[in-house]
């Protein structure tokens, strides 16, 4: 086996946002480093990739051997402001089924946490919640 | 200086003790060694004296659960093996694989086995063995 490939593991994750995110109604998507202009008063998804601490899985130096890979994804949506959570809610829903404890490409994703509204929305002029999702990765070598 | 790290060791097995393979997911081993002494002391003796008599082994081999990967199916199953004749063969390896170095090897029979599966942890099985016959050390 080889070295697992942490951007083949992003972009496994953002593809399956952004194929569901393309469905109707579609929503805006943007991923780490990307500049996005939002139109005031619409709805888009923002989703960040992080891998966090990894850890030895097994015996058998860099060969014959595993490691487990830890990693975190938090999609913070924004809807329009003074409109009730439900239009957010419905997003956070399509984002939560997406990912609650799948097991894609080798990729484990654990039970979601949220959508959690958040009192200071960042930008200002939202009603935003955050969906975050904890998964993991083996790694053979 | 060369202190080990856990994760620099390994597990080698062939149930058959022909060409032992490594066992890929080992997650950790250990071995005891024991000693018999027997008690030569004789009558006027003020101190107990003793000389060393047989010697066996028991330890555990514990692995990370992946049915696909090499070694490991052989190693779990051959506690199933009946009339065992203690023919499967072990070489516990502190650092990398090397046959002869920096392990112990010896033949012995795998006694239990324990396979379990919790919500939100990796599945793992726990194997412990006994030797039988000789251990050969080459820990130096």
């Amino acid at each position: 086996m080889a070295a697992t490939n942490l951007n083949t593991v992003r972009a496994t994750i953002e593809a399956r946002l952004a194929t569901e995110l393309l469905k109707a109604p579609p929503i805006p998507v943007v991923f780490h480093n990307m500049a996005y202009e939002p139109t005031p008063g619409s709805s888009w998804v923002q989703c960040l990739t992080t891998f966090g601490a990894n850890e030895y899985l097994s015996q058998g130096g860099t060969t014959d051997s595993q490691n487990r890979i830890f990693g975190l994804v938090v999609f913070n949506i924004f809807t329009a402001p003074g409109a009730g959570p439900g239009a957010n809610y419905t997003i956070g829903k399509r984002i939560r089924d997406l990912y609650n404890r799948v097991n894609v490409s080798g990729v484990f994703f654990d039970a979601p946490t949220g959508p959690e509204a958040l009192a200071s929305p960042a930008p200002e002029g939202y009603f935003q919640t955050q969906v975050r999702v904890t998964f993991e990765s083996i790694e053979g070598l | 200086m060369a202190i080990l790290r856990g994760e620099q060791g390994s597990v080698q097995f062939d149930a058959a003790g022909s060409t032992n393979a490594t066992i890929v997911g080992t997650r950790s081993w250990s071995l005891t060694t024991t000693k018999e002494t027997l008690d030569v002391t004789d009558h006027g003796d003020t101190f107990r004296s003793f000389v060393g008599s047989l010697i066996s082994g028991s330890g555990t081999v514990e692995l990370v659960y992946d049915p696909d990967a090499t070694g490991q199916a052989g190693f779990l199953e051959d506690v199933l093996t009946t009339a065992d004749p203690a023919d499967a063969t072990f070489e516990l390896f502190t650092t990398g694989s090397t046959s002869g170095s920096d392990s112990i090897s010896f033949a012995g029979i795998i006694t239990d086995m324990e396979i379990s599966s919790t919500v939100g942890e990796l599945v793992v099985v726990s194997c412990n063995f006994i030797t039988s016959g000789a251990i050969t050390g080459n820990l130096e």
